[in-house]
């Protein structure tokens, strides 16, 4: 897959799922499966969901465009309800993540491993607006960095969900994320969890492999 | 799994308690005033038998089974009881004299977290009840801990308390499903899951529980659990009088309760007739297990002891004549202590 570069489009335009710079971009679905009950990490998930279907929301139709700035991903998936606020003690929101590899080598179906990590861009739906900038290194072990780099838009439609997350390509830290450049390639997973069904944490549908994603170059200015 | 070094207990005789909620008050007034904990209420003082809080918790499964967990599920806000707004503004300064009255705002409640009070089991004149305060039971085994996927939740190595890390949960609720006691709640507007933290700033100064300091009926006993001294391992393990609620849940709690005796009945002339207990074994034996009736039969031939104008340790540890014996050494008076929020 390749990111678009789309040149002078701002933040707030790529945040929109509708926005101008979305129109004609060429999206790709990605089948998800829901993760074995069997690797949940406490046993008390493990005996709660064995049995039970895990990834409500089987796939995902896959965007991304960068200004040479910024790399932004829009989801798209069919999701019957429409769950952001958490109305109630046993309600869960609507989420959504990219996961990309901080070391080449970083295994996704664990989150990562200690000293590889994968460093996700978290949305929710309770949380609109911003998003989770998160590494793990291991299962149950993810952190979030910070809540200002990663944005996160959705909008909820007729049954569907569009929602866009984006990061920086490149940001200033010591901890293991990403760090991304227009004309090289990276990895990424999707990630999405159905609130109405209970999903959160561990217990979500994923893109069960790494795929690629080559960022366009920046054209030089001709002038 | 790590053992905690020592374990913080408490110990509560259900004998004592009259049902005033003051502890009750005095943990809400101490740790759940912030928004999004307006709901919720870490020391509960249920009406037994009775639904309890949440409704009906007893029925929604976690803990463990043949040591395995046994799967639980979340209870909703209205099986909680929602905190509810009072026309107070109203009813004290609306100038309607006798006119208005105090009432809930808004939608007519059908539950509350202290609905079925006093209402017992039993036809006259053989009714029964008694009251069941609770708090969270800081577990040997604790089934929140083990089942949070992001080690969010510590069992304190010096003393026992479990606690959760408010910035490593992430509000999933795993917990509030594997615990059977269902003594966790979700705060809504931090996003995490929070419940009794047994007082550890008052612990840490040797100041005892909140709840337990403010019973004016002496009911609540704190102390190290291996303290010979203290009134822990004297009721709980010299004298064996107090036991866990629901040990079948399996994740051996730290609280314990000395159980309830009960007048006797009346026979159908209307005398006293002891050929069988008030509240039914049955019960007693479904809510802390079997060994509940030699405790009772215990209790009974200490009380004759003392009545026939003999000595009975036990007797006077229950009486607790001397107030600050019931805190194991934590019976610092925190008027002594400046207090500041860190």
């Amino acid at each position: 897959m390749q990111a678009r570069h789309v040149a002078g489009a701002d933040l707030e335009a790529l945040l929109d799922p509708a926005g101008r710079p979305w129109r004609g971009v060429r999206s790709e679905r990605l089948a998800l499966v829901g993760t074995p009950a069997g690797m949940q990490p406490s046993a008390a998930i493990r005996v709660a969901w064995t049995g039970k279907r895990i990834g409500a929301v089987d796939r995902v139709a896959v965007s991304s465009l960068h200004n040479g700035e910024v790399l932004a991903f829009r989801l798209e998936w069919q999701d019957a309800t429409e769950d952001r606020a958490l109305i109630d003690t046993n309600s869960f929101p609507d989420a959504a993540a990219v996961a990309l590899p901080a070391a080449p080598e970083a295994p996704l179906v664990t989150m990562g491993a200690p000293g590889a990590a994968v460093n996700a861009w978290y949305w929710r739906a309770d949380e609109d607006g911003r998003g989770r900038h998160v590494v793990a290194e291991g299962l149950g072990t993810s952190r979030t960095l910070d809540l200002e780099r990663v944005r996160g838009r959705g909008v909820w439609k007729e049954g569907r969900w569009r929602v866009v997350v984006a990061r920086p390509l490149r940001v200033a830290t010591s901890e293991p994320v990403v760090q991304l450049e227009p004309g090289k390639t990276t990895r990424f997973a999707v990630a999405v969890w159905d609130g109405r069904s209970g999903e959160r944490a561990g217990i979500k549908a994923f893109s069960a492999g790494w795929r690629e994603l080559r960022l366009e170059p920046v054209a030089r200015a001709g002038r | 799994m790590a053992k905690s070094k020592r374990q913080l207990a408490m110990v509560m005789d259900l004998n004592k308690c009259i049902g005033c909620q003051t502890c009750t008050i005095a943990c809400k007034r101490l740790w759940t005033r912030d928004e999004g904990m307006e709901y919720m209420w870490w020391n509960t003082v249920n009406t037994m038998p009775g639904r309890g809080t949440p409704r009906d918790w007893e029925e929604m499964g976690g803990g463990f089974h043949q040591g395995q967990p046994r799967p639980g599920r979340l209870p909703t806000r209205r099986e909680f009881g929602e905190a509810w707004d009072f026309n107070h503004e109203e009813v004290f300064f609306g100038g309607q004299g006798t006119q208005a009255h105090l009432k809930v705002a808004g939608e007519e409640p059908d539950w509350g977290p202290n609905w079925d009070e006093d209402q017992g089991a039993g036809e006259y004149p053989n009714a029964y009840y008694f009251y069941l305060p609770r708090i969270c039971n800081h577990c040997t085994h604790p089934a929140c801990l083990e089942a949070c996927p992001r080690q969010a939740i510590v069992k304190r190595e010096e003393d026992g308390i479990v606690l959760i890390d408010e910035d490593r949960c992430r509000g999933y609720r795993f917990c509030v499903e594997a615990c059977p006691y269902k003594k966790i709640y979700f705060n809504h507007v931090k996003k995490v899951s929070q419940k009794c933290i047994f007082c550890f700033p008052r612990i840490e100064q040797g100041v005892a529980n909140a709840c337990a300091r403010m019973c004016p009926g002496r009911v609540r006993f704190v102390g190290y659990r291996d303290d010979p001294n203290g009134p822990i391992a004297k009721l709980v393990d010299q004298w064996k009088v107090a036991l866990p609620l629901h040990p079948e849940y399996g994740t051996e709690p730290n609280v314990f309760y000395v159980p309830p005796l009960a007048p006797p009945r009346f026979d159908e002339e209307g005398n006293l007739d002891e050929s069988k207990p008030r509240i039914p074994d049955a019960y007693l034996i479904s809510l802390f297990g079997p060994e509940v009736l030699r405790v009772l039969a215990t209790l009974k031939t200490e009380m004759a002891k003392t009545r026939a104008g003999g000595k009975s340790e036990l007797m006077d540890i229950l009486i607790a004549y001397r107030w600050k014996d019931m805190f194991g050494g934590f019976d610092r008076d925190p008027a002594t202590i400046e207090w500041t929020k860190a």
